[in-house]
């Protein structure tokens, strides 16, 4: 057994602490993320049960500084998750061209499903940063801002003419989409790595919620344009 | 009569110089209870003596016939062809070295491998050869029979995206093999010990989840189970570790 020890001491280089705490804050800014997005979801569809309740949670938000608070530490949250998981995705070229080839080839769900992840991870980095942009625009947040933001046809309806288009509609529905699916499968594959679960039930567990919560945004996003059709002239951009 | 097989192989045979990486169809009539470990063999027998595969035990038991059947990893002795269409192709394992057409050689990756893991019982006790073995509990030898059944065929390394793009990686196989020590408790070694050798990026924390292993393992190991629990493991030894200098005895 001697040998065994002289090697297991010169072999081994000392890797220290760093990739335990990297792979461990990846998995836990996902976690906290998803439970944001969930939560962010969950209060953006109180605007379906009446815009009151939806102004009353908006202001109790910004009087407790919930929101000043809130949104600059999910800003630096979603920041340091995009440095932590990018060293997962497959960057270079090359890695990408095996990447792609390996899950056509297999044609294996779970592989498929984190492509998706990482196509999903550039809309939702994308569209999330024109969102914070729009809304930190249109301080505070209420029922009749919201409202007319979702329902606005662009910008380009004031130079174009006749021609409008609803842009935001368009985007927050791909914005929902690509968040839940991204947040959904990453907590699957977070819990995937760390948990005692099946990974078959727990998926089918997450895609159930995945699915309420989409269902939840869409029914915001239609309450919305209702709200921005009662208002005079159609509501204002922004 | 049988089905008429139409099997697209691989053909490369890096030693020839000149030869062109290439398919090459071979047409054979399928038969009762046939396995692609025979249609092989038949092609290689009647109508292709150059091609070459690997094959030792055709019982699913060697890990040698590992190979990609209709672009997933199978073993070519457990796959029968009445599961597959009429025409289908193999290619050789993706991440390990080719030899010639559908040979690969996996030898050498995990013979690193095994190495990197150490993966054999590190301990201090002194073997005697006059007195009767130590009885094992019979829950942990059957705990210690699942991750021990892997054959080391490379299905789960080939499968791998992190495999093909990270050659370090030590893949499901490794930290499988891992797992089997960790929970052995003729074992000696403390959870730091094995921290230093898969507590990193190359070993559990490299892993991204995408779990082709699980659901292609020929010997069907719960590889789910036994990754998280290696990767926790690791995680609260990292946790509690000081480093200053990790002692071994």
């Amino acid at each position: 057994m001697e040998l065994a020890k002289n090697l297991q001491t010169t072999i081994n280089r000392s890797y220290g602490k760093t990739d335990l705490y990297v792979d461990l804050a990846q998995s836990i800014s996902g976690v906290l993320l998803i439970g944001f997005l969930w939560m962010h979801m969950l209060f953006v569809a109180t605007i379906v049960v009446s815009p009151e309740l939806f102004n009353t949670l908006s202001e109790g938000l910004d009087r407790y500084y919930l929101a000043q608070v809130g949104i600059p530490a999910t800003i630096l949250l979603i920041i340091v998750h995009i440095f932590l998981a990018l060293r997962r995705a497959p960057v270079r070229l090359r890695d990408m061209r095996i990447t792609y080839r390996m899950a056509k080839m297999m044609n294996h769900y779970d592989t498929w499903v984190w492509v998706g992840q990482v196509v999903s991870a550039l809309f939702v980095g994308v569209m999330a940063s024109i969102h914070l942009w729009i809304i930190l625009g249109a301080w505070p947040l209420r029922a009749a801002t919201s409202a007319a933001r979702v329902a606005s046809t662009g910008p380009a309806d004031a130079t174009w003419g006749a021609f409008t288009f609803p842009f935001f509609i368009v985007f927050y529905v791909i914005f929902l989409i690509a968040g839940e699916y991204h947040g959904g499968f990453g907590l699957y594959r977070i819990l995937v790595k760390w948990g005692w679960w099946e990974r078959h039930t727990m998926g089918w567990v997450l895609k159930g919620i995945t699915v309420i919560i989409v269902g939840l945004g869409i029914a915001a996003l239609y309450t919305f344009t209702q709200i921005a059709a009662s208002l005079p002239a159609g509501g204002v951009i922004h | 009569m049988g089905r008429q097989l139409t099997i697209s192989c691989f053909r490369y045979n890096p030693n020839i110089p000149g030869d062109k990486p290439r398919m090459q169809d071979y047409k054979l009539e399928e038969y009762e209870g046939m396995t692609l470990f025979v249609a092989l063999n038949d092609i290689r027998e009647k109508l292709d003596p150059t091609l070459m595969f690997d094959f030792v035990c055709r019982a699913a038991i060697c890990g040698s016939c590992a190979m990609l059947i209709n672009g997933r990893p199978r073993l070519a002795c457990k796959t029968m062809t009445r599961t597959l269409p009429s025409r289908f192709t193999v290619m050789p394992l993706p991440v390990f070295k080719l030899i010639g057409d559908l040979s690969v050689d996996t030898g050498t990756w995990f013979r690193d491998l095994q190495v990197r893991a150490e993966a054999w019982i590190h301990t201090n006790k002194k073997f005697d050869f006059n007195a009767l073995e130590v009885r094992m509990d019979n829950k942990i030898a059957e705990d210690i029979y699942d991750p021990e059944q892997c054959i080391e065929c490379g299905c789960c390394v080939a499968n791998c995206i992190t495999a093909n793009i990270r050659p370090d990686f030590i893949g499901s196989t490794g930290i499988n093999r891992l797992y089997r020590f960790l929970i052995d408790p003729r074992d000696e070694r403390t959870d730091a010990e094995y921290y230093e050798v898969i507590g990193n990026e190359d070993g559990t924390f490299g892993c991204v989840g995408l779990m082709a292993c699980d659901d292609m393992c020929p010997k069907e190991i719960p590889l789910q189970e036994n990754l998280a629990y290696v990767r926790r493991k690791m995680a609260a030894a990292g946790l509690k570790l000081t480093f200053q200098g990790v002692k071994i005895s």
